[in-house]
């Protein structure tokens, strides 16, 4: 294009008008991205390798409803799934019974002996493993919370009960890696089972983990184990296990619609930002337009060249945005995750075609009315033209 | 339709009854009342009259910037009144340099970027366009002057720029509407000399408006105007101050 | 001398697009944060009216909300039933109830998969200290049924529990014999039943929840909370009910930080927008300044007016941005207690605050995006500004 050294000193004429735009701009479509990216990451995202694979059964009504220990071999026996086990949420207080994030983790009882089978893809020392799975009071630690906590093996770590009323005192044992989840302790559930026997308790399971067989399985199984529950004591809901993460954030209320409109008033404000400098910015050249129609410039050229100038301003200020927002996305990683989905927050190459797109979009559409009817002001009007 | 054309010279714009009224309001002004001209290539003709006389409504209506309401007016043997919008575009691109009296150059562009400007319109490569734009300023004297921007030129030198802006094109005519009405005298001077050898070497045609007798006298022919009607040839206003010989 | 509001406004007038879109680009932002806090607003409201005065509720230690406590009955009956400070009911009996919680899943208008809701079982005390309670329609259940009543926001946003519809939860249907109404909004989001029924069906043996007491006055209920508390035979944390309830209410908060967040974000992108609106208006003015200055105007009056005149546009967006929250008010939406695990229904509240904080929002941003082109504008020298254009 001949006329883009044009479109950019048009652009820059104006030095500070160009860069308060430019820098609103950027602020806006800077929040937009880590919305955006947020929004696809919750709602638009495939789980990381190693967790397509895994299911996770619970009681339909919530986690804290509890499921009959018998279920497994049921689960067990469904076509496609490879290993199952008893997987039971505990909570509970560390070092101090106030909200503290700083001593705040997940804890979680499964069944030691199959605990490695439905995750496959955690690495953990042969001897740690086995001397996790010979410790009835043994436990294992991801590695980022050994790191957080200054866990190292044969750490005492006590544990008050708050939900299921046992106090546990554990050993730890080894320290996993996992490439999507290391901030969890868990333990034996036979430890917690016997705690539920002291206590006069029935035996019973918050949750099954399950992997499967094959991706393809999958929504067999779930058919299949919610339709053997469906009218049992305790009817079930099966999802993948990377669903059932984001099931923890329906508790914020309408997270999607919340993301939505928020969008939606960023994306309007910017639309305002940059129709009105274009406006402006067009206002003060229709003696141009008319100067470029003198050197035979047509409508449509003319129209073109106002038209680039903005795209090109949306643009900058989209580029420049972006860089804040993936910088933006790389300290919210950091922050107390609520669902494992922002720990890899990031602008996702379709994310940023989207909002590159968008702000072209808003570029044209912001200049568009103000363009459309400078280029067609006749000759004569635009060079008399005073603003 | 263009009648036999004199051996001498082609005739380049034919204006037959052409008038042009305004509504300002509610009552009509006449600017221009069935003027007959004929402008032969090559010459360089001076419009004068008082202001409100319709000089400058001749000029836009050669460059096709503003239609007639009544008359015709066939530029280089086509009736431009009939063009459509576009195609008027292109033609004035290829056939018309306008010079304007407030230079109107384009503020973010260099001297040389201006000049340039109307080649983009054109098929040309970068390397042609580059050559064209600078004969054209080494043609006003400004060679020197290429990467400057209009607001770090004189008066004199962004008219000048102008010129070169308006005959980088190689157009068949050059019409000016009062060149030199913003200049001092001794740029003045410069530019007007600038159009006559313009007029005189390169062969340009040129259709010049002033009000300024000293500038008119640069011109070959000059031809008065008054209330929208063309004076005959060699014909003043009478109140009209009959202008000094130039020296 | 000052320059007349009238000049402003004719401005303000005569450039009307750019006045119009840079007023609603600020009331967009104070939109977001409105919303935000009314959001915020509503669900402090909602948790805060939502205790008695003078009632406790009694957990186990640690377990911060009723849904992970365990009270037995034989614990109730021994160590807190016949506690000295606790009021008499009519029957004369005292006023402590002993309740079980427990979560249940209906489908919403909004979430067809379903919502949590808080199912509560209590006992004939129970239903004697809820006296705020008025049965709106139908009656309350009766003991030993499979009955139960729903609050008027249960009844209202799921339609599978309203009057005369059975649910499902536990182990079989129970019947909707009443919907009721309380002044409490919290409360207004329960399924209510008899604890015994209930007990059966979630195969608690005799493992209640919680307890709810009503202290006779305000020394007694301070005397009941330190005895209770220090109670060696149970570990009890006592809260009023009016503690419980805010705390439950601090899931609101995450929604106010991002809210509040972006709403910075983006008023500097709309002071940035007023800045530039206003310095095209100095500068467009350039002359009116110069002459303005010739007429004997002061530069602190120029300095004014324009700052005036940014303060006006900021107005503009703070109303646009209220009037653009204000149809949220009063609408009901729900959200998940902290740690309960279940919906509680409550209403967006464009309160005073919530406006007057937005209010405050925009002049701010109107300010910020002001000084700089006033100053700017009082800066030029008559010559100059005469000269310009």
């Amino acid at each position: 294009m001949r006329f883009l050294p044009l479109i950019f000193k048009n652009a820059l004429r104006n030095r500070r008008r160009s860069f308060l735009t430019i820098s609103s701009l950027a602020l806006s479509i800077c929040l937009l991205g880590v919305l955006t990216a947020l929004y696809a990451a919750l709602f638009h995202s495939s789980p990381p390798p190693g967790q397509e694979l895994r299911l996770v059964t619970r009681h339909k009504v919530s986690i804290t409803n509890v499921m009959p220990t018998w279920y497994k071999e049921r689960i067990r026996a469904v076509p496609g799934v490879k290993e199952v086990i008893i997987w039971q949420w505990f909570g509970g207080w560390y070092k101090t019974e106030e909200r503290d994030r700083q001593y705040f983790f997940p804890r979680m009882a499964a069944e030691a002996d199959r605990l490695f089978a439905v995750y496959p893809e955690w690495e953990i020392p042969e001897d740690q493993k086995r001397a996790f799975q010979a410790d009835q009071t043994g436990c294992i630690v991801g590695a980022d919370l050994a790191k957080a906590q200054g866990f190292k093996i044969g750490d005492r770590i006590n544990i008050r009960g708050s939900f299921f009323p046992v106090n546990l005192e554990l050993t730890v044992r080894g320290i996993y890696h996992s490439p999507h989840e290391s901030d969890s302790l868990w333990f034996q559930f036979k430890y917690l089972e016997q705690g539920f026997e002291s206590l006069g308790w029935p035996n019973f399971a918050g949750t099954f983990t399950m992997l499967a067989e094959s991706p393809e399985a999958i929504p067999g199984i779930i058919r299949a184990v919610d339709a053997m529950f469906a009218n049992a004591e305790a009817p079930t809901k099966t999802e993948t296990e990377y669903a059932f993460g984001l099931s923890f954030l329906a508790f914020l209320g309408n997270v999607k619609m919340i993301l939505l409109s928020i969008c939606g008033a960023v994306t309007f404000t910017i639309l305002l930002v940059a129709a009105n400098t274009m406006a402006m910015s067009v206002r003060e050249r229709v003696r141009e337009v008319g100067v470029l129609k003198t050197l035979g410039f047509t409508q449509e050229k003319i129209l073109g060249i106002l038209l680039g100038e903005s795209m090109a301003i949306s643009l900058i200020g989209a580029g420049i945005g972006l860089v804040m927002a993936q910088g933006l996305c790389v300290m919210l990683r950091q922050a107390p995750p609520i669902v494992q989905q922002t720990k890899t927050l990031t602008i996702e190459p379709a994310v940023l075609a989207i909002l590159i797109g968008v702000s072209l979009l808003l570029g044209v559409a912001s200049c568009i009315v103000p363009a459309w009817s400078a280029a067609r002001t006749s000759i004569l009007d635009a060079l008399r033209f005073t603003d | 339709m263009s009648e036999a054309t004199g051996a001498a010279a082609e005739v380049i714009i034919r204006t037959r009854k052409l008038t042009k009224e305004f509504a300002r309001d509610s009552f009509r002004v006449v600017a221009l009342k069935d003027v007959d001209l004929d402008v032969k290539r090559g010459e360089f003709i001076a419009l004068m009259g008082p202001s409100g006389s319709g000089k400058s409504t001749l000029l836009h209506l050669a460059a096709a910037m503003d239609r007639p309401t009544g008359g015709t007016i066939e530029v280089l043997g086509q009736d431009i009144g009939a063009m459509g919008e576009s195609a008027v575009a292109r033609w004035r691109n290829r056939h018309i340099g306008f010079v304007f009296q407030s230079f109107n150059l384009i503020p973010v562009l260099t001297a040389f970027e201006n000049v340039e400007l109307p080649l983009k319109l054109t098929h040309l490569k970068k390397g042609e366009r580059d050559q064209h734009a600078r004969t054209a300023l080494r043609l006003v004297g400004l060679d020197d002057r290429m990467h400057h921007y209009p607001k770090q030129l004189s008066g004199g030198q962004e008219q000048r720029v102008a010129i070169a802006r308006a005959i980088v094109t190689d157009p068949d005519i050059l019409l000016c509407d009062e060149p030199t009405g913003n200049l001092d005298a001794k740029s003045a001077q410069e530019v007007l000399t600038l159009l006559k050898r313009l007029n005189e070497e390169y062969g340009k045609t040129v259709l010049m408006v002033t009000h300024d007798p000293h500038a008119a006298h640069f011109a070959r022919t000059i031809r008065y105007l008054d209330k929208g009607e063309l004076l005959p040839e060699g014909q003043a206003p009478e109140d009209w101050r009959t202008p000094e010989p130039h020296a | 001398m000052k320059i007349p509001l009238s000049y402003n406004l004719r401005n303000l007038a005569v450039r009307r697009t750019t006045t119009i879109m840079t007023a609603f680009g600020i009331g967009l932002t104070v939109a977001v944060l409105a919303a935000s806090m009314s959001l915020t607003a509503g669900l402090r409201e909602a948790f805060r009216a939502s205790g008695h005065p003078l009632q406790l509720i009694l957990m186990r230690e640690g377990s911060g909300a009723e849904l992970s406590s365990q009270v037995s009955r034989e614990s109730f009956n021994e160590v807190i039933r016949y506690r000295p400070g606790i009021a008499k009911l009519k029957s004369g009996e005292p006023a402590a109830s002993l309740e079980l919680v427990n979560t249940i899943n209906l489908p919403s208008k909004e979430s067809p998969d379903g919502m949590n809701l808080t199912n509560r079982g209590i006992l004939p005390e129970g239903v004697a200290m809820r006296e705020d309670f008025t049965m709106v329609r139908g009656r309350w259940f009766e003991f030993g049924k499979r009955e139960v009543v729903v609050g008027s926001d249960v009844a209202s946003r799921y339609p599978d529990a309203g009057l005369g519809r059975t649910i499902r939860f536990g182990r079989g249907e129970w019947l909707v014999v009443g919907v009721f109404d309380t002044p409490f909004p919290a409360r207004k989001s329960e399924v209510i039943g008899d604890a015994n029924q209930m007990l059966q069906d979630f195969q608690r043996g005799s493992l209640f929840s919680s307890v709810l007491v009503r202290a006779e006055d305000e020394v007694a209920m301070q005397a009941l909370t330190n005895s209770l508390s220090a109670e060696q035979r149970l570990q009890l944390d006592v809260l009023t009910e009016r503690e419980y309830y805010e705390r439950q209410s601090s899931s609101g908060n995450l929604i106010q930080y991002v809210g509040t967040f972006v709403a910075i974000i983006m008023a500097v992108g709309s002071m940035f927008a007023a800045m530039n609106t206003m310095y095209a208006a100095v500068a467009r003015r350039s002359k009116e300044i110069g002459t303005l200055r010739v007429l004997g105007f002061s530069r602190r009056s120029i300095l004014t007016s324009f700052f005036i005149e940014s303060m006006i546009l900021a107005v503009l967006g703070g109303v646009a941005g209220l009037l653009l929250v204000l149809p949220l008010n009063g609408l009901t939406t729900g959200i998940g207690a902290d740690a309960t695990f279940a919906e509680i229904a409550f209403q967006l509240r464009v309160t005073p605050e919530v406006a007057l904080t937005s209010m405050i929002f925009a002049l701010i941003v109107g300010a910020a995006g002001g000084l700089l082109p006033a100053f700017g504008a009082a800066r030029k020298q008559i010559l100059t500004a005469l000269r310009d254009m």
